[in-house]
């Protein structure tokens, strides 16, 4: 089986830890990256990303926060089996929304319809099994 | 001898001339252009006046080593690749100037595999240590014959094809040049190695890999036929021409190959390129990265670790002393 990649692009105006961060939540959400699979060490992830270590490790550490990843000194990051948390009350729509809007807009200013925005979304979200 | 130097630097004059092909099409004078620029007016004027300068300047050179009297054309050997490599270098800082507001920021996204599945090398890469094979090889066979060493031999030549510097049959006499072999072949492979192991992951650094081993190889074989030249009394010029026989092929076959990998290119921040060439990125984790003008890979100057290849190389330059007779 093809390993899963990321992708991180320089011109974007995305921080690179948080390029980094997310793409990775992508695959851990999707079930891409299985619980205890070893990931890149911070060095090798770094190079093939054109970024400093300091930020792979610090987008490894921002995943070990949220439950991802088990860090350990000298081995490598490894998946952590994580169950999806009870959902939080109403206070993260407000910052999803926040996100969403700008997004949104992005895209309607290029012409892309409303309908078509939130069938996309839709089945972005549906097709996140966790 | 006198003809014999200046077809060779009317061949390097013609080498240097090649220098704005010998490139990617989206760099011109180590400046990163646009699609379709190289067919405007300003990169052609910048091509003509570059390549006015190295023809003049080898016309020069030529020119000098044909008519110096006999008794300055040890020095004028000496000089006129200088001043060749100076009018190229000159010339090429200033059209990489002219061109300078032309740059664009080429990008791409760059991509990385999430495994931890380890880095290999390529398979032939224990071909690293035949070096090792072939000095020891080349140190048994000048011990079986010790006896059939003259006791005075040459160990450099001027320009005139004399020899200008001798040794005697001694330890640092017969087995320097194999020494010094030894020392330079263990630097280069250690530049092998961490080529490999500090580059990203791209069809390009396994070509790089293949061209830095013929070019180990070559070196290798060149210092152990140095070192037992002294048996087999081949001509100098022999000895001196042989690594050419490697070079100019594997020139040909690195270039088609590092086209056909049709790769884009590494999209380092223009920034960070001093004067086109010197790439220095603390926030790159890289410790080599694509060239910008010519093929091959060259140091992330910001990486301490790449001060210590660097070191290593003073180390070789400074044990000629140590070890050549």
């Amino acid at each position: 089986m093809t390993p899963p990649r990321i992708r991180l692009d320089p011109a974007s105006p995305v921080p690179a830890v948080r390029q980094i961060v997310d793409s990775l939540r992508v695959l851990l959400v999707e079930g891409q990256l299985a619980p205890g699979t070893p990931l890149p060490s911070v060095r090798r992830l770094a190079m093939e990303l054109g970024v400093h270590f300091n930020t792979v490790a610090e987008a490894y550490r921002l995943l070990a926060s949220e439950g991802w990843l088990e860090l350990a000194h000298g081995k490598a990051a490894v998946v952590m089996p994580r169950s999806v948390p009870p959902a939080p009350d109403a206070s993260w729509a407000e910052e999803f929304r926040d996100r969403l809007r700008g997004l949104a807009a992005q895209l309607r200013s290029k012409g892309i319809p409303a309908e078509q925005i939130a069938a996309e979304l839709r089945s972005v979200a549906e097709g996140i099994s966790r | 001898m006198r003809l014999s130097l200046s077809l060779l630097n009317l061949f390097a004059g013609m080498m240097l001339l090649a220098i704005p092909n010998l490139t990617r099409r989206e760099i011109l004078f180590a400046v990163p252009v646009p699609r379709g620029f190289r067919d405007t007016d300003a990169a052609r004027r910048a091509v003509a006046t570059f390549r006015m300068v190295v023809a003049l300047t080898t016309a020069l050179c030529v020119s000098a080593l044909l008519l110096v009297p006999d008794e300055m054309l040890n020095a004028a050997a000496a000089l006129v690749p200088l001043l060749l490599v100076g009018a190229t270098g000159i010339s090429f800082y200033q059209q990489n100037r002219k061109l300078a507001p032309a740059a664009v920021q080429h990008t791409r996204p760059y991509e990385a595999e999430i495994s931890e599945a380890p880095d290999r090398l390529p398979g032939y890469w224990p071909m690293a240590f035949v070096p090792v094979l072939l000095f020891g090889a080349a140190a048994l066979y000048l011990n079986a014959n010790w006896d059939q060493i003259p006791e005075r031999f040459p160990v450099h030549w001027g320009a005139t094809g004399e020899p200008d510097r001798w040794a005697g049959r001694s330890f640092k006499g017969v087995y320097g040049p194999l020494l010094f072999g030894g020392i330079l072949s263990t630097w280069f492979t250690l530049m092998l190695f961490a080529t490999w192991f500090g580059s990203r992951r791209t069809r390009m650094r396994s070509v790089m890999f293949g061209g830095m081993m013929a070019i180990h190889l070559m070196l290798a074989l060149l210092f152990a036929l140095l070192g037992v030249n002294v048996l087999l009394r081949l001509p100098v010029w022999a000895v001196a021409l042989a690594p050419m026989t490697v070079i100019l092929p594997l020139i040909i076959v690195m270039v088609r190959k590092m086209s056909e990998a049709g790769e884009p290119m590494d999209p380092t921040p223009n920034e960070c390129w001093k004067a086109g060439i010197f790439y220095y990125n603390p926030n790159d984790a890289a410790l080599f990265v694509e060239k910008r003008e010519g093929f091959g890979y060259t140091f992330n100057f910001a990486n301490r670790w790449v001060w210590g290849l660097l070191a290593g190389i003073a180390g070789v330059i400074a044990s000629t002393r140590m070890v050549l007779p």
